[in-house]
This record gives C-alpha cells, structure tokens and sequence, in this order.
C-alpha cells in the first residue's frame, strides 16, 4: 500500500547565491536544474512545498511523456530531478526584497539570501468569485482545494463552479472518490479540453452551460447554490453539500512589483520572450507570466529564464 | 515490506547527518483495532534505523506514559526529547502524504532543541503562560496542511505551555465532525478558537494569542 510519504527539503542556513528563484512549482524546479548544470549557484526558495499548483492537479495527461499522472506523482519527480542538483528550501516565505549595490537582499523566514539575480516563478492562487455566501461558508462546504476537502463529500452532491481544465479535472476526480458533481460553467459551451469533456460525458458528469452563479446559500453549512440562465434568464437552484470554486486565478507578483518590475493590468509580469523583466537581473517564468498555466510551458519558461540569467551574469 | 523508498532513506539520512544535534524519541502510542497502528510503528522505525541519535519506542494508549501525555487515541505519534517536550509534539493518526515532510521537519527541530520564528512572533509567543492545545485537522493529500502543523509544532518547540496536535480528519470523521471540518487545514485552539487555512505566523500567532486571552 503506498502511503504516499512526502519527503521534505533541507536548507535553514542564510546564504550567498548567483540566483535565487523565487518558487517551487515546475518553472522553478526547471530553473533550478538549468541553472546549476550552466554553472551559477542557485537555491530555490518556496513558501509551501515545491511543486505548486501542479500539485492539486488530479491528473496530468499533456505533460510529456507521460500519459497520465496524479500532479502529485508528477511533481515528486519534478522535485527529486532538481534536488539532484539545486538545494530547496521549503515552507520558507520570502517577506521582503532589498535592492543593494549590485545584489538583492532576500529576507525570508527561515534565513536571509543575497543574490546578483532572481527569478519569480510565484506561480498563482485561485481566484475567487466574490458572491454572496462564498466567503461565508468557506469551510462550511465552499472549498478551492479537491485534493485537500474531497473525501469529504463522499456520497454527497457537490456543485463545481467553472467548467475550464481545472473544474473538469475536479469534477472528474470527484466522481471517482464517490462524490456527485455538477458543473456549472459561464460560457455557452464546454470550456475544457476535448479529452475532459469526453470522460465527463462518458462518466455521466452533469455539466450545465451558459449559466451565471449568483449566490451559495446555505445557514451554517452549503445547501445550495442559485444561477441564472443566461439565454432564458431563468433563476434554478441546485442542492448541493458542497462548492468546489475554479474559476481561474491570480498572479501572485507583490514582491516583484515592489522591485519596480512591470505588470500588466491583471498582474501578470510582463517577460520577453527570453523572460527578462523590464528590470535587469530579473526574470520571471510559469504561470505568473500569463501564459496557458500548463505545466510543460512553465517548466520550459523555467528553462529559458536561468539560461538567460547565465547569460546576463556569466558572458557580460 | 518498507514504505520508505530507498532513495529517500538515503537523503534523509544525508539531512539528518546534516542537521540532527541531540536525541530525538519518536514515539508510537498503539492499541486494538486499530487499522493504521502497524504501519505507523513501521514506518516510525524505518525513520530510527536512519540515524542514531533516533529513538523509536512504542507504547500503548493506556499505559502510564500515555495517561502523562494525555492521550486517547490510537496511533498517536509524538516526538520528543523526553523530557522538556513531553507529548507536546504529536500526531494522532497516521503522518502519510504530505504530513510526512512535517514529521521529518519536526525531528529535526527537535533534535536541535529549538525553532525559528520572527522576534515579533517571539515576544508573542513568550507571553503565553498558561496551556493552549492548537489542533490541526488535516487530510493526507493536502499541501497546504503541513504548514499549519509545522507553525503549531514550531510554537510547541518554543513554548512549554503549547500543545501542537495534528488530527488526520479522515481517521476520525467523528472527531472532525464535532468540529464541522469541512476544508483543510482546520485549526482548533483550546477547543474554542477556530480558524481554516495555512496562515503566516504572524496570523497564526494572533489567533493563539486571541485563545489565550478568552482563558483570562
């Protein structure tokens, strides 16, 4: 039986590196692979554990070479690939940054980092939808984490708001831990893969279009949630246990911004094709960047980011 | 059968050569029928055998040193130095998944006999002088509870009067129903306080301090 023991990473020292990165999900990870084998000193500094979002993934079927894998299998390989190499300090929230002379002071819980050059790979959070009764009945029933609250719904209904890649996956995931979702999805159509919409039709997975949610009800638990047709205008209610709430998310770019690195109106840190900033030694990769939040693009932005950290501090 | 991989033995043994000071107890607190004790015991051990500055010993719920500590149910892991910690430490039901990480972080604090927080988190955690028992409820599977378990344990460390209690919601659904867990981590201060999420220390440090003050 396999207990799925989660190994931590070390580190609590301070420490002096070429470049830090600043995250753990696959662009960090990936960073951190390309940047030692190039020759900088670098450390990866996460304030959870590495891995990121990717981790709350129930499946993973577009990353290459593997047809189909839990996030959290997937990101343990990340993970022990990059520790072969990079140290990882985990659980250790970076508080501030300071600009000195020519290097960044990185103040973060468990230690102090200077560095000539950082990479934000800070990922994303999810988004909330900001009706009446989301912030009420958080924990009473509205959850944004499958992986963490779904056994708990077992043999219950649960509404799943948001019908893109993540909603499907969770509602997919549901269904399989013996919990009945329903989708509820904004736009006309199905907003997911082709291969997710299949096995939710093929599973039975009730998943509603073009509906608007405008409030969960319930007193001290989830009862309920209310949407609107959006073609008849028609107000249904759906009895649920349980919300699970994926509709998108939000950058994660406070640090950087305060470095002077630019944003778009989103958030999302704006990156060359070569994931320099506007500030110089200053990259960024993943999903902060705003671009598809897919694994494989964030691990080859990762890629791309320490190759030109290498460049910028090595051959200039 | 182990359940450690081979190749995390080996890095856990290069961190433990890294970073252990003094003796570590891991304790499992077993009893009948119950489904996770064995593998608990099992896995505490595999843990010892890295390293020996590692004590593992297994004891029943029940027996004396179980009634010092106040436990109650079965598995309990605690770690411990033995003396100063006491069962302050511990994890009721199985540390799998995620809570692993948490489990190894904790050996190694407690071996080095303290935990690092800020001065301000410090010089609130200092003035609590009466006993405040922090449960987490978590599941396996979640990544975010070992943060809320390791604050817990970290205040513990720093602090005698503190009781960090990690409870694997899904071993006790009724424990967990009692106090209406429904998303985790699930934090429970001297069964009055609650809050849900893996907050910062400064956050957390304001909700124990908020139990502590209700004790007045």
């Amino acid at each position: 039986m396999d207990f799925g023991l989660v190994i931590p990473t070390g580190a609590r020292e301070s420490k002096d590196v070429d470049l830090a990165i600043i995250g753990g999900g696959p662009a960090g990870l990936s960073a951190g692979i390309y940047a030692i084998r190039s020759g900088l000193e670098a450390i990866i500094i996460d304030k959870g554990n590495a891995g990121g979002l990717a981790e709350e993934a129930p499946y993973v079927e577009n990353y290459l070479g593997y047809k189909g894998i839990k996030g959290e299998d997937l990101v343990r390989e990340f993970k022990e690939h990059a520790m072969d190499y990079v140290e990882i300090t985990e659980r250790n929230e970076v508080k501030e940054i300071i600009k000195e002379d020519d290097r960044y002071l990185i103040k973060a819980e468990k230690g102090d980092y200077r560095a000539r050059a950082i990479i934000f790979a800070t990922g994303t959070t999810h988004k909330t939808l900001n009706i009446p009764g989301e912030k009420e009945l958080f924990g009473k029933g509205v959850s944004y984490c499958v992986t963490c609250d779904g056994y708990f719904f077992r043999g219950k209904r649960v509404a799943v708001i948001g019908g893109g890649n993540s909603g499907a996956i969770a509602a997919i995931y549901l269904k399989d831990i013996g919990v009945e979702p329903v989708v509820l999805e904004y736009m006309p159509r199905f907003m997911c893969e082709k291969a997710y919409e299949k096995i939710i039709k093929e599973r039975g997975i009730p998943y509603h279009t073009n509906v608007q949610v405008t409030s969960i009800e319930g007193k001290d638990k989830v009862e309920g949630v209310v949407y609107k047709d959006r073609a008849t205008g028609e107000e249904k209610k759906v009895e649920v246990d349980g919300v699970f709430i994926y509709v998108g998310l939000i950058p994660i770019s406070g640090l950087a911004k305060k470095l002077g690195v630019e944003t778009d109106e989103k958030g999302y840190i704006k990156v060359d094709l070569t994931m320099r900033t506007n500030v110089p030694r200053i990259y960024a990769a993943g999903d902060v960047t705003g671009y598809a939040g897919q694994i494989i693009i964030a691990a080859g932005q990762g890629a791309m980011a320490a190759l030109s950290a290498y460049e910028d501090l090595m051959l200039k | 059968m182990a359940y450690i991989r081979d190749e995390d033995k080996k890095y856990l043994k290069g961190e433990f050569d890294k970073h252990l000071r003094e003796e570590v107890k891991l304790i499992v607190f077993v009893g009948d029928n119950c489904q996770y004790c064995s593998v608990a015991s099992a896995i505490a051990q595999e843990v010892a055998e890295l390293h020996p500055l590692i004590k593992f010993e297994e004891h029943n719920i029940g027996d004396d040193l179980a009634k010092e500590y106040g436990l109650e149910h079965a598995p309990t892991v605690v770690i411990t130095d033995g003396d100063r910690y006491g069962g302050r430490i511990r994890y009721v039901g199985l540390p799998s998944g995620y809570e692993f990480s948490s489990l190894i972080e904790d050996i190694i604090d407690v071996s080095r006999r303290t935990a690092e927080v800020s001065p301000e988190v410090m010089e609130k955690l200092s003035k609590i002088d009466k006993p405040v028992r922090i449960q987490i409820f978590v599941t396996p599977t979640c990544p975010y509870c070992p943060r809320a378990v390791r604050t817990a344990h970290r205040f513990a460390i720093l602090n005698e009067n503190i009781t960090g209690e990690m409870v694997e919601a899904m071993e006790f659904p009724e424990w967990a129903d009692r106090w209406k867990v429904m998303s985790v981590p699930h934090i429970v201060i001297n069964e009055d306080v609650q809050f849900i999420g893996a907050y910062p220390d400064e956050q957390y440090i304001n909700y124990v301090v908020q139990a502590y003050e209700k004790m007045k």
